[in-house]
C-alpha cells in the first residue's frame, strides 16, 4: 500500500528571524540578511568575507544535559523542530510512539566545534584539554541525533548528508519511509552552521562572492549578469511529515501534499552540475507525481549565484518548461544555507502557496544572457499555486526535486 | 595558592561549565545527587580543573574517590604536597 504524504507544521530558525513568521516577513518586505562577517579579515586567503548568520538566542531555555551535546547548529535544529510540533498541534509526547522518524541533513557538521577541537589539538598533538561533548557536537548527524534525543524519538533516526541538498533527501527520505507505511510521522529538514572555514571551502573553489564585500546586500545575484558566486549562510528548516489520514483524523492544517520526488547523481563531475541530470532529476519527479510540465505553477530554484549553476539550471529548465513556468530563488534573502535551504526554501515556498504570490528573485536586476529563456520572476507576483517543484543541485554532483501540491487542494487526487 | 583560591578556582569551574548557581557550591554538596553532574560531566570535569590549576590529574586514580565538592578542594590541595 502506498500512503499520501503530507506536510502539517513549519518550523525555521533563519537569517531573517527566528521563526517562521519573522522569515517569511523579511522575505515579503525584500529584506537581505547578508552582512560583512566581522573578524574574517584574519584569514589568510579568504577573500568572501560576506555571510549571512542566524542568531542565536533563546538557548538556554534547553536543559545544560541537553544542551552539551549541542552544536550551534543543533540547537537551531532543536528550535526549529520545537516550532514546528508546536505549529502542527503536536505534542512531544508523540515522538516516543516509535512510529516518528527523525531526518535531518547538513553538509559540515557543528563546524565551530570541529575547528574549537582541531585548534585544541593541533598546535601541540595534546588531546588533553578536550572536552567529553566535542565528538556529538562536531558529528556531521549532530542535528539529528540531538533534535531526536531531545525530544525523545525513538523512531527511525537518520542524517542526510549531501551538501546543499541534504535537507530536501531528508524531507524525500521521510517520504518515501511514511508512504511505504513504516513510520506515520517525521520531522524532516537540515541545519547549518556558518563559519569561515566553510565559506572558504566554497571560496577556494572560486564559487564565493568575493565583489560585494563593500556591498553585501547586493549579493547573492542569483541569475544575474553580475552574479559572482554563493554567499554562505546558516540556520535550520524543520517541516512536519505526516500521513494523509493521520492528519486528517486530527484535524491537523495541511499545508500542502507532496506528490513527487528524486534524487540523482551526476555521475560525471564533483563541482560542476550539468543541466542533463538536472532535467533527469526534475523529468523523474514529475514522473513519480504523475504529472506533465504544465502542471507546474512555480519552481523554487535552486541558484545559488555561481557562474556555472545558475546557467546550468536555467538551462534545465528551460528544456522542459521553456517560459511557462515562474522561477523565482531565494538565495538573494538568506544566502545559501547549505544542509538547510532545501528546507527553508520549501518553507518559504508553502508561504507563497498559501498567498498566492510568488517572491522575486532577490538581486536579480538584468537576467544573464545564459540564464534567459525562463520566466524569471523580478516584482511580487500573484498567481494560485496548486502545484509547485523544488530544487537542490549540490556540490558532489547529487540533485534532488520535490513536487508539492498545495493543500488546499489535497481533495483533488 | 591558598585555600580560597582552590575554592575560589574550583568553583569558578562549576558556574562556568556546569551552569550551577555560586550559593549551591558548598563543601559538603554531593556532585552527583546535590549537583546533578554525570559520568559525561566527570571526564569534563577533569579537563575544566586540569585547565584551570595547571595540573595532570586525569590518570590519577584519586579523582575516582571524589564525592563531594570539599572532596575536589582537598584534592587539588593535595596535588601540591605530591
Amino acid at each position: 500500500m502506498i500512503n499520501r504524504v503530507v506536510i502539517s507544521g513549519l518550523g525555521a530558525v533563519s537569517p531573517l528571524g527566528h521563526d517562521v513568521p519573522s522569515f517569511i516577513k523579511g522575505i515579503r518586505a525584500g529584506k537581505s540578511a547578508v552582512r560583512q562577517m566581522a573578524g574574517w579579515d584574519k584569514y589568510i586567503g579568504l577573500r568572501s568575507r560576506v555571510g549571512a548568520a542566524s542568531v542565536l538566542t533563546g538557548e538556554k531555555k534547553i536543559p545544560r544535559k541537553s544542551r552539551r551535546s549541542m552544536s550551534r547548529m543543533s540547537i537551531f535544529a532543536v528550535q526549529a523542530a520545537q516550532e514546528a510540533l508546536a505549529d502542527a498541534g503536536l505534542d512531544t509526547v508523540i515522538c516516543s510512539t516509535g512510529r516518528v522518524a527523525c531526518i535531518i541533513g547538513s553538509t559540515m557538521g557543528g563546524a565551530e566545534s570541529l575547528n574549537e577541537t582541531f585548534e585544541i589539538m593541533l598546535p601541540d598533538k595534546d588531546l588533553s584539554r578536550l572536552t567529553a561533548m566535542k565528538f556529538f557536537q562536531c558529528v556531521s548527524h549532530t542535528a539529528a541525533m540531538n533534535v531526536a534525543q531531545y525530544l525523545g524519538v525513538t523512531g527511525c533516526v537518520m542524517a542526510t548528508s549531501a551538501a546543499c541538498a541534504s535537507s530536501l533527501q531528508a524531507i524525500g527520505t521521510g517520504y518515501d519511509l511514511i508512504r511505504l507505511g513504516r513510520q506515520d510521522m517525521a520531522l524532516c529538514g537540515g541545519a547549518e552552521e556558518l563559519h569561515p572555514t566553510v565559506t572558504g571551502s566554497f571560496d577556494i573553489l572560486f564559487a564565493t562572492s568575493i565583489s560585494y564585500n563593500d556591498a553585501p546586500q547586493s549579493t547573492p545575484r542569483p541569475f544575474d549578469e553580475k552574479r559572482d558566486g554563493l554567499v554562505c549562510g546558516d540556520g535550520s528548516g524543520i517541516v512536519i511529515l505526516e500521513e494523509y489520514e493521520h492528519a486528517e483524523k486530527r484535524g491537523a492544517k495541511i499545508y500542502g501534499e507532496i506528490i513527487g520526488y528524486h534524487t540523482c547523481g551526476n555521475g560525471s563531475h564533483v563541482s560542476q552540475s550539468d543541466r542533463i541530470s538536472m532535467q533527469a532529476c526534475l523529468t523523474e519527479a514529475l514522473a513519480d507525481a504523475g504529472i506533465s510540465p504544465g502542471d507546474i505553477d512555480y519552481i523554487n530554484a535552486h541558484a545559488t549565484a555561481t557562474l556555472h549553476g545558475d546557467k546550468e539550471e536555467a538551462a534545465a529548465i528551460r528544456e522542459i518548461f521553456g517560459r511557462s513556468v515562474p522561477v523565482s530563488s531565494l538565495k538573494g534573502y538568506i544566502g545559501h544555507t547549505l544542509g538547510a535551504s532545501g528546507a527553508l526554501e520549501l518553507i518559504a515556498s508553502i508561504s507563497m502557496m498559501e498567498e498566492g504570490v510568488i517572491y522575486p528573485t532577490l538581486n536579480l536586476e538584468t537576467v544573464s544572457p545564459e540564464c534567459q529563456g525562463i520566466c524569471h520572476v523580478m516584482e511580487p507576483f500573484k498567481k494560485d499555486i496548486r502545484i509547485l517543484a523544488k530544487n537542490c543541485f549540490a556540490f558532489g554532483g547529487i540533485n534532488a526535486v520535490l513536487v508539492l501540491r498545495n493543500g488546499k487542494y489535497s481533495n483533488d487526487q | 595558592m591558598t585555600n580560597n583560591n582552590i575554592i575560589n578556582l574550583t568553583n569558578q569551574v562549576f558556574e562556568e561549565s556546569f551552569e550551577i548557581e555560586p550559593d549551591r557550591l558548598k563543601p559538603e554538596m554531593n556532585i552527583f545527587e546535590d549537583l546533578g553532574l554525570d559520568s559525561l560531566d566527570i571526564v569534563d570535569l577533569v579537563v575544566a580543573l586540569q585547565q584551570k590549576f595547571g595540573v595532570n590529574i586525569r590518570d590519577d586514580e584519586r579523582v575516582r574517590q571524589i564525592r563531594t565538592l570539599g572532596d575536589i578542594y582537598q584534592f587539588i590541595d593535595s596535588l601540591k604536597t605530591d
